[in-house]
């Protein structure tokens, strides 16, 4: 009985990077600030799709991030697909990061998040002025991205706690 | 150098079709499959519309079940806080009351004034009303903010009459227009948003113009007359020009600011938990 509670909470444990992006996909809560403070905005899902494919591919897994993209796609009014490839774009340079690097830090994950918001944000971008009649603000993108890499320390210490506390080991 | 390139060419195509032990596709199927389901989602198709507005619904739905928990914190979290400042509300208010009470010998006046401005209201709203054929009430089922799309989901949809580009009303101020129609559900675009286009004319100048949303809380006005003049305060309403909104539904108030006039608007999009979709016969394929 108590191996079987330990190996459900471990999966639940496991599960929590999976829940919280898509709860951040289908739910109201938001990390846009506006109302604050005009710029303030972040993109949460980037930072979680790029911390844990860094860390740890199998337990977020391509599935969800697509699934994930889809629902984020659904809720936003964005044309489907969008946001999936933006998550995929930034699941891709993870893992080539992961695949060409030795040691990891938290300098070179944020250092190398740089490229993959870069990507993200182009295809996102690429995607949208061509393919589709919505129009975006260029300073909003640009912000949005400048708080997304600056906030990326913070959560990189939060779920580092979270995989510490839960046991979660970096698969180097 | 050759050998850096091949190894370059090695770690790409090990991160897009290597798969893990429980991952059953590679990042490189699912990255055709996103670019397949955009361009399918693009080009308008029967199929992929019904398929979407079922997704549409099905995921509005559990979205606004998932985001129960999160509105009843925040009403829980209003209610403490009215409790907390009950005190003090009370102590502003007996202050208030004083100043009410000295300025007792003003309130003939006033009444006289508030009698007139009521009439006002009340003939402008017959006017509205007249013009309106039926409208639907509808509940904000949703309301993410996105820092590049403003717009809100309905809880009513197709089944309920909603059309495409019919305008939205919170009270008696314009607020948006309906841009996508599932059959339980409906997103509007409101008139902040950056790809709303409006057009307007204002109150006292009489004056055409389009209001055009600017991605901030006040949209601009747009391709006004050369030489135009305008007050500040003066009122926007629809012109009724696209043949789609009735005309003489009240938008906003102008303003300038940086050479640029600009509106602020009457209904306040953060603050909307009921609208009323404007049944119009007219539909807009300008989306």
């Amino acid at each position: 009985m108590a191996i079987i509670f330990r190996n459900f909470r471990r999966q639940l444990v496991n599960l929590g990077p999976v829940i919280l992006l898509y709860f951040l996909a289908i739910t109201e809560l938001d990390t846009e600030f506006s109302n604050h403070f005009t710029i303030l905005s972040f993109n949460l899902q980037f930072v979680i799709i790029y911390y844990w494919m860094l860390r740890d591919p199998p337990l977020l897994g391509n599935g969800h991030v697509f699934f994930a993209g889809i629902i984020n796609d659904i809720i936003m009014g964005l044309p489907m697909g969008t946001s999936s490839l933006t998550y995929l774009v930034i699941s891709f340079v993870a893992i080539y990061i992961k695949n060409v690097t030795v040691k990891m830090t938290l300098f070179t994950d944020w250092f190398t998040f740089i490229i993959g918001i870069f990507f993200a944000n182009l295809t996102y971008l690429l995607l949208i002025s061509n393919f589709s009649d919505l129009s975006i603000t260029y300073s909003n993108l640009f912000y949005n991205s400048l708080f997304t890499f600056l906030f990326y320390p913070l959560f990189w210490l939060i779920f580092n706690w979270y995989g510490f506390l839960t046991g979660i080991k970096r698969n180097d | 150098m050759s050998s850096s390139r091949d190894d370059f060419g090695i770690v790409i195509r090990s991160a897009l079709l290597q798969r893990g032990a429980k991952q059953k596709f590679s990042l490189f199927f699912l990255i055709c499959l996103s670019i397949l389901i955009f361009f399918l989602d693009s080009f308008p198709s029967k199929i992929m519309d019904k398929t979407r507005s079922l997704l549409n619904d099905g995921i509005y739905l559990t979205s606004s079940i998932a985001t129960s928990p999160i509105k009843f914190i925040s009403f829980l979290k209003d209610k403490t806080q009215d409790h907390v400042f009950t005190y003090q509300e009370n102590k502003i208010l007996k202050e208030e009351l004083k100043k009410f009470k000295q300025k007792d010998f003003q309130n003939e006046f006033l009444l006289t004034e508030n009698k007139s401005l009521k009439k006002a209201v009340e003939s402008s709203q017959e006017v509205l009303e007249s013009n309106i054929l039926d409208n639907v009430s509808a509940k904000v089922l949703l309301d993410k903010e996105s820092p590049f799309l403003k717009s809100l989901i309905l809880n009513k949809g197709s089944r309920s009459g909603i059309k495409k580009g019919m305008p939205v009303l919170d009270q008696n101020y314009l607020a948006g227009r309906v841009v996508e129609v599932n059959y339980l559900s409906s997103r509007i675009l409101l008139l902040d948003d950056l790809n709303s286009k409006i057009p307007v004319i204002v109150g006292n100048s009489a004056l055409h113009a389009i209001l055009s949303g600017s991605g901030d809380e006040s949209p601009k006005l747009e391709y006004l007359p050369e030489g135009f003049e305008l007050k500040d305060y003066s009122t926007v309403y629809t012109s009724g020009k696209d043949g789609i909104f009735p005309n003489g539904i009240p938008v906003g108030k102008i303003f300038f600011e940086n050479n640029e006039v600009r509106v602020k608007l009457f209904s306040d999009s953060n603050q909307l938990s009921f609208v009323h979709v404007i049944l119009t016969n007219s539909e807009s394929n300008k989306f």
